[in-house]
């Protein structure tokens, strides 16, 4: 056991301690809590990449907690998933932290600085924690803590809709992980085991289907809850829209993710077991997915507020992600990996910029912000190149995963899907350009937009290197596939390998 | 023999403009900054373009690869005979484009903006014509209709707005169709090189096949502006006159010209398409566009509407030789990338050079011209000559190569329609040659005086070009000898005069 096997579990604990001081230590003192989060997160991050070129030498990182071997101990195990989710996570927090900086004293009042970078923290902390989790209970507590935290940030904004929005959120949420919770009391029950490759092997013995399609209904429907499949993603936009800006950047970009993995854990799990084929559940998530795709970009379209349409996009892109695990074929699911790392990139980027714009005028309707590229080159420069990532033209790194799933449609002899793909670009790129003619090619129709100011530096670095990365992050596509393939891999032939 | 070379300049050639764009943006506050990069970035293109030729012509194909994208799909570079005739033909049109544009925009708003993007336009351009497989041509393909949005709404007015709008819906949707259509030839091929005469396995299913066509077919004629998907062309003349000039007559509908001839020389190949027989469909809509769109023109009175519908027509020559899949309509194909540009690009030049000059936009108003501007009209009067089919005149050539060549192929129906698009055209361009020469000037206080020589000049050297192309095809330093080397690549013949 290698000395950066060690970093695993203090990837969890760092962020986790250091969100818990936060609030004890720097209460009313800002500016010393954002250097202290944004430090925080560094290592972090620091700790996740030694982590990954470690995993990509060796392939899989495994912890025994206190020294017990699985299935009798806990085990956190660092994966593909850790590749990329957990290094987005890392670099994704470490840049919204940065841009906070800024938004945070509009956005959230002074006795709650402290307290948003705490649940910042506590947050990436629990997505680490859920992403190196091999047993179900490990797996329910982190999704908690993840869960909770994000609740609370989106209660952190100011404005009556923020409150209710995060009250919808709160128990929406709570019902998906009581769901969970309820799956994992049966699994517990029918094999005597938490540990997830465990109960794969016991699971058919345990001779118990209705129990175990019980279970994986729950886990399932608790899953897409928290990944905002369509079409239980009704929550989501009001959460991500009224959020401030850098917490709807965390929610879009990486927690929602979450819930995807959670879906892809449990597959492997039951793929394992074998004790019923999953062609119901991969179609359920093809139909799902087409569905999200095209009425969560229609749904875009008809906004007027941006945040909102950036919201609803989360909406399509969840769908791409779903109908690519769906279709179940290496390339499918491979673009269907390689989009959750790449969308939550750009939907960061898009979130923060558009936020920077929201943060200058005050105003948050695209026909309020006409023009406001001549008094805001950086940030719409950065909005626009996010906005044609999202809408998946090559080279962008929205590209990668349409045009893998689009193959994948053809692998799996269901070519009309690749319309379903286009269909989707294109109506994409209806909003999207909407919002660009808006933002450049209009003449200001409010004074807010003829005085705004450039945000501040600490946002304009991030959003800038964040649209750049976006827009040419297609190009790395065949690196990003290569480093997920293992993993892709093993989605798939989990089950067969017996 | 083809011998391959590892060379920069395919790379280069392109980077220049792009690095040009982003010159303009950052110093193009000050007009001789603009004029200075703009035309340093035209000169140095055209050489780097120029100085690849001699070793093209003998045979030698200069590559760059810089990396896979996606698995098995390299950003890469290729200069064969081909793509070095279609960025021979533009790069030298952009040195003349841009010495024009300096001249004609002077004084109008957003300079900055219409220069950057016009670098931006012509960079993806001659990177489509070096693209080594068809990810690498889409890239810029769509690249080119996103710089192009910019420069066709530059007036900002409701009217361009409109256009920019259908310009974006009809190339977009035309990209999404192309995109479907790459996905599938990669799922049969593996591959999407354009360095052979024909990727696609012979075996594959026609119903396939078929699919597979119309896709690929159907997504590039969009911008070739083949009826019925041509309306986008005539409204995206509001756009200022060098840019309905360089874009609209050279670069946009040329990429797609282009991309037509590589889906039926590279990834068809001839041998396969005369088995199938769906090219003696496309020419047949081919020749209808040919008449119904000199119908058209002939009903314009507005100039550049005459001469946008006059396009739409004389692309579909291009579209109707390389049908014909015989060795001289190849020709006539590949040289009527010239022919037409350079005819056209005068029009458009003298259009603009009146407009500037006396105000006039309408045929109706050209009485008298002839004795006002007599270097223009005279550079008019060649241009239109030369679509007419005159002989000694670049025109003449395709028509008579397109001619013989249909008649190699067994369809003398064509040469009927050679004939009567001649017709046509002479009915729509000699009313303009008869109100400027023989009809006395209704305005006795227009005086006789050139537009000025920025304008003047570049006017006269295309003109001067359409005469060269006419009397000195044959001779050996001229793209012609260049479009020989790519017929002969795609059929397979030896070096050999037709």
């Amino acid at each position: 056991m290698s000395a950066a096997v060690h970093l695993l579990p203090l990837s969890v604990v760092l962020p986790i301690t250091a969100g818990v001081l936060a609030p004890a230590l720097f209460h009313r003192r800002h500016n010393a809590c954002s250097w202290w989060a944004i430090t925080a997160a560094a290592l972090t991050l620091a700790t996740t990449l030694t982590l990954v070129s470690e995993a990509l030498d060796g392939g899989l990182v495994r912890y025994p907690v206190g020294g017990w071997p699985a299935p009798y101990g806990i085990e956190l195990v660092f994966d593909g998933l850790g590749i990329l989710m957990g290094s987005a996570a890392g670099l994704l927090t470490l840049l919204i932290l940065i841009a906070s900086r800024a938004f945070v004293q509009t956005e959230a009042t002074p006795q709650r600085h402290s307290l948003f970078h705490g649940l910042v923290l506590i947050n990436l902390g629990g997505m680490n924690g859920f992403l190196a989790a091999s047993d179900l209970f490990n797996l329910f507590v982190f999704m908690e803590v993840f869960s909770i935290s994000a609740y609370a940030l989106v209660a952190l904004a100011r404005g009556p809709v923020a409150a209710l929005a995060a009250l919808k959120y709160l128990i929406v949420g709570a019902v998906s992980s009581m769901l969970v919770l309820l799956a994992i009391a049966l699994l517990h029950a029918q094999t005597g085991s938490l540990n997830m490759s465990d109960i794969g092997d016991r699971l058919a013995a345990a001779q118990a289907p209705a129990a175990a399609g019980l279970a994986l209904g729950c886990l399932v429907v608790g899953f897409l809850v928290k990944a905002a499949v369509f079409p239980l993603h009704f929550w989501l936009p009001d959460a991500h829209a009224s959020a401030p800006s850098p917490v709807s950047a965390l929610l879009s970009g990486l927690v929602v993710k979450m819930g995807i993995v959670g879906l892809i854990r449990t597959r492997m799990l039951f793929a394992e077991a074998d004790i019923f084929s999953l062609v119901a559940l991969d179609l359920l998530l093809v139909w799902l997915g087409v569905a999200a795709i095209v009425i969560g970009a229609v749904l875009a379209m008809i906004q007027r507020e941006l945040k909102l349409m950036l919201a609803y996009s989360t909406v399509t892109n969840m769908g791409y992600i779903a109908l690519g695990l769906g279709l179940a074929t290496p390339a499918a699911v491979g673009g269907a990996l390689a989009h959750m790392g790449f969308h939550a990139l750009i939907k960061t980027g898009l979130f923060l910029s558009a936020g920077a714009l929201v943060l200058s005028t005050g105003l948050s309707r695209i026909d309020d912000l006409r023009g406001l590229a001549q008094r805001m080159p950086v940030s719409s420069a950065a909005l626009t190149l996010a906005l044609l990532a999202v809408a998946g033209l090559p080279p962008t790194a929205g590209f990668v995963g349409k045009w893998q799933i689009a193959l994948g449609a053809l692998e799996a002899g269901q070519p009309w899907l690749i319309a379903v793909v286009m269909s989707g670009a294109l109506l994409t790129l209806a909003w999207a350009i909407r919002i660009i003619n808006s933002l450049y090619f209009l003449p200001p129709a409010r004074g807010q937009v003829l005085t705004a100011d450039e945000a501040p530096l600490s946002i304009r670095a991030p959003i800038l290197m964040l649209g750049l990365v976006a827009m040419v992050g297609g190009l790395a596509g065949a690196m990003v596939l290569e480093w997920i393939e293992p993993l892709s891999f093993r989605i798939l032939e989990a089950g067969h390998g017996h | 023999m083809v011998t391959e070379l590892f060379d920069l300049r395919p790379v280069l050639a392109p980077l220049v403009s792009a690095l040009c764009a982003l010159g303009i943006v950052l110093l193009g506050h000050h007009e001789r900054w603009r004029i200075a990069l703009s035309l340093a970035a035209a000169v140095v293109k055209f050489a780097l373009v120029w100085s690849m030729l001699p070793a093209t012509l003998s045979g030698t194909v200069f590559v760059f690869n810089a990396g896979e994208i996606l698995p098995g799909l390299p950003f890469a570079f290729r200069v064969d005979a081909l793509g070095m005739f279609f960025a021979l033909v533009s790069s030298t049109l952009w040195v003349l484009t841009t010495i024009y544009a300096i001249a004609y925009m002077r004084g109008s708003h957003a300079l900055r903006r219409f220069f950057g993007f016009f670098a931006l336009c012509i960079s993806t351009t001659v990177a489509i014509a070096f693209a080594e497989n068809l990810l690498t041509l889409f890239i810029f393909y769509e690249l080119l209709t996103l710089c192009t949005y910019p420069l066709v709404i530059h007036s900002g007015t409701l009217k361009a707005r409109r256009a920019g709008r259908r310009y974006l819906a009809y190339t977009l949707s035309g990209g999404a169709a192309l995109l479907a259509g790459m996905a599938l030839l990669y799922h049969l091929t593996g591959s999407l090189s354009l360095s052979q005469p024909g990727l696609v396995d012979p075996a594959t299913p026609p119903k396939t096949l078929l699919i597979l066509f119309v896709l690929l077919i159907g997504g590039f004629a969009v911008k070739a502006a083949v009826m019925p998907l041509h309306a986008w062309l005539p409204s995206a003349m509001v756009a200022p006159t060098p840019v309905s000039a360089l874009l609209h007559a050279v670069a946009v509908v040329k990429a797609g010209s282009f991309g037509l001839l590589r889906v039926i020389y590279n990834v068809f190949g001839v041998n396969l398409l005369a088995s199938l027989g769906y090219t003696a469909v496309l020419a047949v809509i081919a020749a209808l566009t040919i008449i119904v769109a000199s119908l058209m023109a002939l009903r314009q009175d507005v100039i550049k509407l005459r001469l946008a519908w006059s396009t739409i027509s004389q692309l579909s020559y291009i579209v109707l030789a390389a049908c014909l899949l015989t060795p001289l309509a190849a020709l006539a194909a590949v040289i009527h990338i010239a022919n037409q540009a350079f005819a056209k690009i005068t029009l458009f030049f003298v259009a603009g050079a009146i407009e500037k000059r006396t105000g006039k936009t309408r045929v109706s108003e050209l009485d008298g011209l002839g004795q006002i501007m007599p270097w223009t009209m005279g550079a008019c009067t060649i241009a239109c000559l030369s679509f007419m089919g005159v002989p000694l005149l670049a025109g003449f050539i395709t028509k008579w190569y397109l001619s013989a060549g249909a008649l190699a192929a067994g369809m003398p129906i064509y040469v009927a329609v050679m004939m009567l698009s001649a017709l046509l055209n002479a009915t729509y361009w000699l009313p303009i040659i008869y109100r400027a020469y023989f009809k006395p000037c209704p305005d006795p206080s227009l005086s006789r005086e050139e537009p000025e020589i920025l304008l003047l000049g570049p006017i006269l050297a295309c003109a001067a070009y359409v005469v060269l192309l006419g009397i000195g095809a044959q001779a050996p330093a001229m793209p012609f000898a260049l479009a020989e080397s790519a017929v002969n690549f795609a059929f397979g013949l030896e070096l050999s005069r037709p």
